[in-house]
């Protein structure tokens, strides 16, 4: 392994190489001193935690955003592209971290947007999608709606999309985030098949399986910066990591750690060190038949059944859209559904408002932070305490010195770091963010349920093995936990027990143990066991 | 009622529907693309105006309805520069447009004109086509309409065929609902919706030449009324589809045309409650919708990569 | 201890050789202002009128006599009770275009009850307090209408209260069409659409009783509801929840905080002051409902509304401008034959530099 500084052996004539590029946004640096060189017929990973910088770098290379300093070469020449025009022009393709796909078009026309002029010939995209589909093992209806395909589709589409153009480097920004484990594997599949076919991959991950399995060089970056590189990533994967993190792997929090994939998964569940609790079972969250159709009569949960006791965190797997937002959706009271009941005790919590479900107990921390937990233009105090605002409230008026009293208690209690109690939500990191809005939700005066929707989703190391702290301390007082996560791992380690969806049903159940993960894995995938 | 007064209400349905269904297709594409006009009311306007004393300056309806046409591009270019370039409100910025247009054009008149003259214009040409002209009683009635109607209708089905089946046509659409898609497949978001708002200018200013030089052969001051709201009612009545658009523009037309044929009938309904109805049925229509799903997903947002 | 103002505390700040300190929210707006006011000037000298002549009209208009001063005065508390309605609504991200037709139906609620309600001889100032009471519940109904519709169906409040604004100004042209409404008896064929002039008990008490400068109680009406509407918005929970539901309804609601009844107060709100503000142009001005009543007025309130950039100040601020600049104008059409158009040409303009400036203010702002 070469730490940043040293000169990288010269294999081939780079097809891409960067040096000492340098982006900033406002006060913030994004990149800083970037140097790298993609060779030809290499797959090149980019490893790095959130906001290290890698889309940033992804976007730089696809002519989104132009460096503020340094210098780009590509095939041996200067470049510098004006937008993404010029970028697929050269020959450069990328596979954006969030789709970019038109819902109610066809795959066909997604993929001819910006490709022809004039009529448009889709029987002949068509016929080119089926050799594609053949070559690289990508079946796609071409005719199909996007908004009718799943996720795994929807990313094909994306890849078609870029490989029909035949480019000479494709870069991957996150692309295994939302698959199945089939499917991630038929994608380093692909991989494969492209870079062996003489062009250069760049994929950008913070997952250390795929770049044992695939990479030929690694670039790790951290806080903008190159922090190595290294020609035999499988050999040195544990350097690696610890550039990633800045730390040292042992001190990690368990769940962290097995999140990375750094360590084995081993299930630490809640009350292992006290064991010896008396473990009378007392139900708190019952769901019963819950069942939700869309407004085109879509069924998007089904019949889901599921007690959660006390003092126990259930686990909710499942590849993302198969019923899990609409079940945490329907809990919070944002939506209400076609059939089925939920209790809370004896309370019964079916299609009430969030302000009477937040009042019965439930604590919510809802899988878009952005979109549903908070409001980015208000204050930190205010958000704390927006559910609360009544207790901070006399005659009508906003009682504000008292609100940022209690709201700076919190910020110690949970650790959350900003200039203030005054200051803006936005300027606050996600894992802060994160962490306001669990202290919220985790403070409820009465909690006796949590539901928690991918609370890690974005955060650093650090933040994670906060956020796993606070809540099972939470199940240890008594709280029952449903925690929504489509990391198996992290519901490996951290819950009692697993239920899985697939398309809106419980496909199956089991404990969290970390030797049943094919099985739990299968049924995702929508095998019954 | 009489086939012939049956007749006589369709053609005046048809006639007074024809600047609501120009203008609407034309603001129809340009929300596809993802930009909100209520700026069409002011370019109506302005086309009125501008057709109008061109026609009257120079004695040629075809003149003046190109001055028409002429006029709201420079009007239209500058709600694209609001819209997309400073990423204005696109509501706020529509609106004082129309407060301007509805400044500028009554000044201009009052100046050329004097206060209460009604100069009698020259107008554009009706025409009867064959065989449809020459079906017995409704023939005439019916079908014989300024011949911009049927310039009208030609364009909206152009329109179509562009929207379906040519690399615009998707390109438009995917403006609006994935503006990303349209950026990173290499083409540019700022000049399909810069194209769509100057089209949907176009399309406003045959509307507006149609009101003035068309219709009634004359200017009155603000004489579109809130007809630019109502195309843009029919627009979301219509689900943002050409048939849907075209449909509550004839709706419309057919409640402002019951005005003159219920007092012809012999009905005694308020007249007040006669011009209300098409806004009333507007009203409705958009507040019966369920729903924002079929907007264009970025209706309205300025685009930032 | 920080502060949570809306504006980042570090929004850079000129400080002008005055020791000022102007910020691009304040200087943009007269900027604008003082742009569009060149362009009316440069109009006039193209039409040919002599620009020091048309001057002395304007100014003649607004400043020259006592009455010019209250009657402006007057229509300045109009425009301001329309923008505070505009600046309420628009704190929950609603944007309430529908001034014209609140005005409209509080007109005719105030008339209804001033002719027909039998209050004329009420003690204690009910006889025209009752009225003004019709005028703010129909205006807020009306406003309620465009929330209920965009809560129960997603329809855009500008689109309805736009459309509201027609429905309610011909339903005004009804009202005074219609002799079983509210048309004055008809006498002879002759007798205009209108209704008959309200009892002089239901009229706005004058504050000097003096007519000669008729400035009634609505300016110190309007300063009251100035005062409630900035407190409301900067120091009640009230506020802060209209706040929270204009920059995140999805968020707010999970939070307790009830998207429907936040929209349908905003909304309401906006309507009962749109109402009182018609209620105060007849009783306090025309005395009778005729066509042609709202005469403008409500968009006129919107552009004060919008010129604000939300504060109550900004709306009081662009009230009088817009209330003297009328009365001005009006002068200046009859006096030096320059057209009251042209003050709408220069309201378009500012609202149109504004719109395009908002880019600049936010990045100066962040800056």
């Amino acid at each position: 392994m070469n730490m940043a500084s040293a000169p990288a052996e010269i294999v081939a004539e780079p097809l891409l190489s960067l040096s000492a590029i340098t982006k900033r946004f406002g006060n913030f640096t994004a990149l800083s001193d970037v140097s790298l060189d993609i060779r030809p017929g290499e797959i090149h990973c980019i490893l790095g935690e959130n906001g290290a910088g890698k889309s940033t770098l992804c976007n730089l290379i696809f002519g989104v955003h132009r460096p503020d300093g340094g210098s780009m070469r590509y095939r041996g020449a200067s470049f510098q592209p004006s937008g993404p025009a010029d970028s697929l022009a050269q020959g450069i393709a990328m596979v954006h971290q969030h789709f970019s796909l038109v819902p109610d078009m066809s795959v066909v026309d997604n993929v001819l947007l910006g490709r022809q002029r004039g009529l448009l010939n889709r029987a002949e995209c068509a016929r080119q999608l089926e050799k594609l589909a053949v070559d690289y093992g990508l079946p796609l209806d071409p005719f199909a709606k996007i908004e009718d395909l799943s996720v795994g589709e929807r990313q094909r589409v994306e890849i078609v999309k870029c490989l029909i153009r035949d480019p000479s480097l494709f870069v991957l920004d996150e692309p295994t985030a939302v698959l199945l484990p089939d499917e991630i594997a038929a994608l380093l599949d692909v991989c494969h098949r492209v870079a062996s076919s003489g062009r250069a991959v760049v994929l950008v991950t913070h997952k250390l399986a795929e770049i044992k399995k695939i990479a030929d060089r690694v670039t790790v970056l951290r806080g903008g910066r190159v922090v190595a590189t290294s020609d035999k990533p499988a050999a040195e994967i544990d350097a690696l990591v610890r550039a990633m993190i800045q730390g040292n792997v042992d001190t990690l929090d368990q769940s962290a750690a097995s999140i990375l994939g750094l360590e084995p998964v081993k299930h630490i569940g809640h009350g292992t060190e006290n064991d010896n609790t008396p473990k009378t079972k007392v139900e708190a969250l019952q769901i019963d038949g819950l069942t939700v159709r869309d407004y085109q009569g879509v069924t998007r949960l089904d019949n889901f059944t599921l007690t959660v006791d006390r003092g126990e965190i259930v686990g909710v797997a499942g590849v993302e859209g198969n019923g899990q937002s609409e079940l945490t959706a329907v809990l919070a009271g944002m939506m209400t559904p076609s059939e089925g009941k939920i209790y809370l005790g004896d309370i019964n919590l079916t299609a009430k408002s969030p302000k009477e479900i937040t009042a019965a107990g439930v604590g919510i921390v809802p899988e878009d932070r952005h979109a549903v937990g908070c409001v980015t233009g208000m204050s930190l105090a205010e958000n704390i305490y927006l559910n609360r605002l009544d207790e901070f409230t006399r005659f009508g008026f906003l009682q504000r010195s008292a609100l940022e009293r209690e709201a700076a208690a919190l910020m110690q209690r949970f650790d959350v770091r900003a200039r203030g109690p005054g200051a803006l939500f936005s300027s606050l990191s996600g894992g802060n963010q994160q962490k306001a809005v669990l202290a919220r939700e985790i403070t409820l005066p009465n909690l006796t349920c949590l539901v928690a929707a991918q609370p890690t989703r974005g955060l650093d190391v650090g933040a994670v093995a906060a956020v796993y702290s606070h809540i099972r301390a939470a199940c240890e007082r008594g709280v029952a936990i449903l925690l929504v996560s489509s990391e198996l791992d992290e519901l490996l380690t951290v819950a009692d027990r697993i239920v899985v969806l697939y398309r809106g049903r419980i496909m199956g159940s089991c404990v969290a143990d970390p030797d049943r993960r094919e099985a739990i894995g299968a049924m995702m995938a929508g095998q019954p066991q | 009622m009489t086939w012939e007064l049956f007749a006589v209400f369709l053609g005046s349905s048809i006639r007074l529907a024809t600047p609501l269904l120009l203008a609407g297709i034309g603001e129809m594409v340009s929300e596809r693309a993802g930009v909100l006009n209520m700026s069409i009311e002011g370019m109506m306007l302005t086309a009125a105006f501008a057709a109008a004393v061109g026609s009257w300056a120079t004695g040629d309806p075809m003149l003046g309805l190109l001055i028409g046409i002429i006029a709201v591009q420079p009007i239209a270019l500058l709600q694209a520069v609001l819209s997309n370039t400073l990423r204005a409100n696109q509501i706020v910025s529509g609106i004082g447009i129309n407060i301007l247009v509805l400044g500028a054009t009554t000044l201009a008149y009052r100046e050329i004109f004097g206060a209460r003259s009604r100069a009698e214009i020259p107008g554009l040409a009706k025409i009867k086509p064959p065989l449809l002209g020459d079906i017995p009683v409704i023939g005439s009635a019916v079908f014989e309409q300024v011949w911009l109607l049927y310039a009208g209708i030609a364009l909206i089905v152009a329109t179509a065929l562009v929207l379906r089946y040519t690399s615009i046509g998707i390109a438009i659409q995917a403006a609006g609902a994935e503006p990303k898609a349209v950026d990173k497949s290499g083409l540019s978001v700022t000049r399909i919706r810069y194209g769509c708002v100057l089209f949907a200018g176009f399309m406003a200013s045959l509307s507006g030449a149609f009101l003035s030089i068309g219709d009634i052969h004359t200017f009155t001051e603000g004489m579109t009324r809130g007809a630019g709201y109502l195309a843009i009612a029919s627009v979301i009545f219509g689900k943002w589809r050409i048939g849907g658009t075209v449909f509550a523009s004839l709706l419309f037309g057919a409640a402002t045309a019951l005005q003159f044929q219920l007092p012809a009938l012999g009905i005694a309904v308020p007249n007040a409650l006669l011009i209300m109805l098409p806004y009333l049925l507007a009203l409705l229509a958009v507040g019966g919708l369920v729903g924002r799903q079929l907007a264009p997903a970025t209706l309205g947002e300025p685009y930032r990569r | 201890m920080t502060t949570t103002d809306q504006q980042p505390s570090s929004a850079a700040k000129l400080t002008s050789k005055f020791g000022f300190a102007a910020r691009p929210a304040l200087l943009v707006p007269v900027l604008a202002v003082a742009f569009a006011a060149l362009v009316g000037l440069a109009l006039i000298a193209a039409i040919g009128v002599s620009v020091p002549n048309a001057l002395a009209a304007f100014i003649d208009g607004t400043l020259g006599s006592p009455y010019a001063i209250a009657a402006s005065i007057n229509r300045s508390t109009v425009f301001a009770l329309v923008g505070f309605g505009f600046v309420l609504a628009n704190r929950a991200n609603l944007t309430n275009v529908g001034g014209e037709g609140q005005i409209a139906v509080g007109g005719i609620a105030a008339t209804a009850v001033a002719l027909y309600g039998h209050v004329d001889g009420l003690p204690l100032g009910l006889a025209f307090i009752l009225p003004m009471l019709a005028a703010i519940i129909a205006g807020a109904l009306w406003g309620a209408l465009a929330a209920v519709l965009k809560v129960k169906s997603g329809t855009n409040e500008v689109i309805s209260t736009l459309l509201l604004s027609f429905i309610g100004v011909w339903l005004l042209y009804w009202c005074v069409q219609s002799p079983a409404l509210l048309r004055k008896p008809m006498t002879s064929s002759a007798t205009l659409p209108e209704s008959l002039e309200i009892p002089d008990e239901t009229k706005l008490p004058l504050l000097t009783g003096d007519y000669s400068f008729p400035l009634h109680i609505g300016l110190p009406l309007t300063i009251i509801l100035a005062i409630v509407v900035a407190v409301l918005l900067s120091k009640t929970v009230l506020g802060l929840r209209l706040r929270a539901v204009g920059l995140n309804p999805v968020a707010s609601n999970r939070a307790g905080i009830s998207y429907t009844r936040t929209v349908i107060f905003a909304l309401a709100m906006a309507g009962a002051l749109g109402g009182l503000a018609g209620a105060l142009m007849l009783q306090g001005e025309q005395y009778t409902l005729k066509d042609g009543f709202s005469s403008g007025y409500g968009f006129d309130g919107l552009v004060a509304g919008l010129l604000s950039r939300g504060s109550v100040t900004g709306v009081i601020a662009a009230s009088l401008l817009f209330g003297f600049m009328r009365s001005g104008g009006i002068n200046m059409e009859m006096v030096a034959a320059v057209p009251t158009a042209l003050v709408v040409v220069i309201q378009g303009l500012i609202v149109i530099t504004l719109a395009g400036a908002t880019l600049f203010i936010e990045r100066w702002e962040r800056k």
